[in-house]
């Protein structure tokens, strides 16, 4: 990769993280700052603007030092350093910018008792279940596919196979033929492809967060922003399953010298992947706003209840742990889509499987190296 | 979806939550807004919506099967019953004790016997809805 490429590629990556970071405050739902519940009219106060004020100062400096320094890399150094540093700085600084603005916030916190909770007594439609179980049957389906795939080639491969890819969909690294290297990247397919379907599925499941108010908008806002978020999350694990399930043939193909690199095909798709994920993030923010937020902007003065409203759930704004809720998923205080319930040992238990299982696949494909 | 068909639970209250759940119920088929038939959320759905245990929302749709509000279909979910058309004498007693304390409760905070009379024809006439 030529130093060129490189300022590009750490250029688009600072600037598309740093915009995703940058848009987070604006699409918040009214009355939540910075991770903590402060009531809509405190939302509204001088105080809680310039705590954010003060924070996207702060962030914009980050921004443009992440940016700095990565042109500074890719100019001047190895070209991995400056494509991998900065935005894992950047995404440092964020957490801590977050955490200086949520600790102000905390002081802002209403006293007394949480607000009532509010649900819906009617059923309302479903967010979209059925297309996230057809993401995971045909994550099961390419995973066992690309399983066997390896398996009947195993035999056939050389002493090295790749491990590998740069840029151009050479491959650039070999390593001695093993069980773990050879059968790391189909297994990947199964968990990511189960993986990420569960976790839309999950999500069209969510827990609802409601404004108190005599006018509907809250609640559909949050089911059209819960219907989008699966289906985003559903193409997202679809094209993940279809891009890893091409590439693990792709690899063997090379292996056995099929074929002298992953192909056109490939790449595109990776692109497509990459483009969708972050494009898609960001659509969804700027349509929807988190929670539906920039749709229910008609009711938003209503205050807000439940899990999001409940400052005593909640551990640094960031975690949500009540062990009476049986929800799998909440709605995130500040960021953008859902996060777990750490309270409900049944998500804790199944969501950790899911991280341990791509931690060990990992883990497994350093040590085999 | 009108203001009235929310729920609302307090948790600092010092009504039991499965109470104020199976009495916001009650309210509703009370008033008209959920008439029999009308599918409720499931046990699960509504539990997470509101951040309470499995088996608060459990124990107020049992209550509510007990009164006779709701009808607990095994894997359908719960959907609100129809009046039945004769009560079995076990419950007429029963409901006719506890109306007879609120009658007297209502008399003795005051209320007219012309007010208390409309409130009872309100609930008891065909197609009422209360004030």
């Amino acid at each position: 990769m030529s130093p060129q490429t490189a300022l590009i590629v750490t250029l688009i990556e600072n600037a598309l993280i740093g915009a995703v970071f940058l848009l987070y405050p604006r699409i918040t739902r009214k009355g939540l700052l910075f991770g903590v519940y402060v009531g809509e009219e405190t939302f509204d106060g001088e105080t809680a603007r310039a705590i954010t004020r003060s924070w996207y100062r702060r962030m914009c400096a980050a921004l443009a030092a992440s940016v700095l320094l990565g042109a500074g890399l890719a100019l001047w150094s190895s070209e991995p350093f400056a494509i991998v540093v900065p935005v894992n700085l950047l995404v440092v600084a964020f957490l801590g910018l977050y955490l200086w603005a949520y600790r102000r916030a905390r002081a802002l916190a209403p006293a007394g008792p949480p607000p009532a909770a509010v649900a819906p007594l009617v059923v309302t439609p479903g967010g979209g279940a059925v297309l996230p179980l057809l993401a995971i049957a045909v994550g099961l389906a390419c995973g066992v596919f690309s399983l066997a795939h390896s398996w009947v080639h195993y035999p056939e491969l050389p002493d090295s196979v790749p491990t590998h890819f740069g840029i151009s969909g050479e491959p650039d690294a070999w390593r001695h033929k093993s069980l773990a290297t050879v059968m790391m990247l189909p297994a990947m397919v199964l968990v990511m492809g189960v993986g990420l379907g569960g976790i839309a599925w999950f999500t069209a499941h969510a827990k609802r967060a409601l404004r108190r108010s005599s006018r509907p908008h809250s609640l559909a806002a949050q089911l059209r922003f819960r219907a989008a978020m699966t289906r985003f999350l559903t193409v997202v694990a679809l094209l993940a399953t279809a891009m890893l399930t091409t590439l693990s043939i792709n690899v063997v193909r090379v292996g056995l010298g099929r074929a002298t690199g992953l192909g056109k095909g490939q790449m595109i798709l990776t692109g497509v992947l990459l483009v969708y994920a972050l494009g898609g993030t960001i659509y969804l923010a700027l349509r929807y706003g988190q929670g539906g937020a920039r749709l229910e902007a008609a009711d938003a003065a209503a205050p807000l209840t439940n899990g999001l409203a409940d400052n005593r759930n909640w551990v640094l704004g960031m975690f949500y742990v009540n062990r009476d809720d049986p929800s799998f998923l909440v709605e995130r205080r500040f960021g953008l889509g859902y996060t777990i319930n750490l309270g409900n040992p049944k998500a804790v238990v199944l969501f950790g499987l899911f991280l341990a299982a791509i931690i060990g696949l990992a883990i497994v494909g350093v040590v085999s190296n | 979806m009108s203001a009235e068909l929310l729920l609302t639970v307090d948790g600092a209250a010092d009504e039991p939550v499965y109470e104020q759940i199976a009495r916001a119920i009650r309210a509703q088929i009370a008033v008209g807004a959920l008439t029999p038939g009308t599918p409720l959320p499931s046990v699960r759905t509504l539990a997470s919506d509101l951040g309470v245990n499995l088996n608060t929302v459990a124990r107020a749709y049992r209550v509510l099967e007990e009164q006779g509000f709701v009808r607990i279909r095994d894997r359908a979910g719960a959907e609100v019953a129809a009046p039945r058309t004769a009560p079995d004498a076990a419950s007429l007693r029963r409901l006719q004790a506890e109306l007879r304390e609120v009658l007297q409760r209502l008399r003795q905070a005051g209320v007219p016997p012309d007010e208390i009379r409309r409130l009872v024809d309100s609930v008891a006439s065909p197609g009422a809805r209360a004030s």
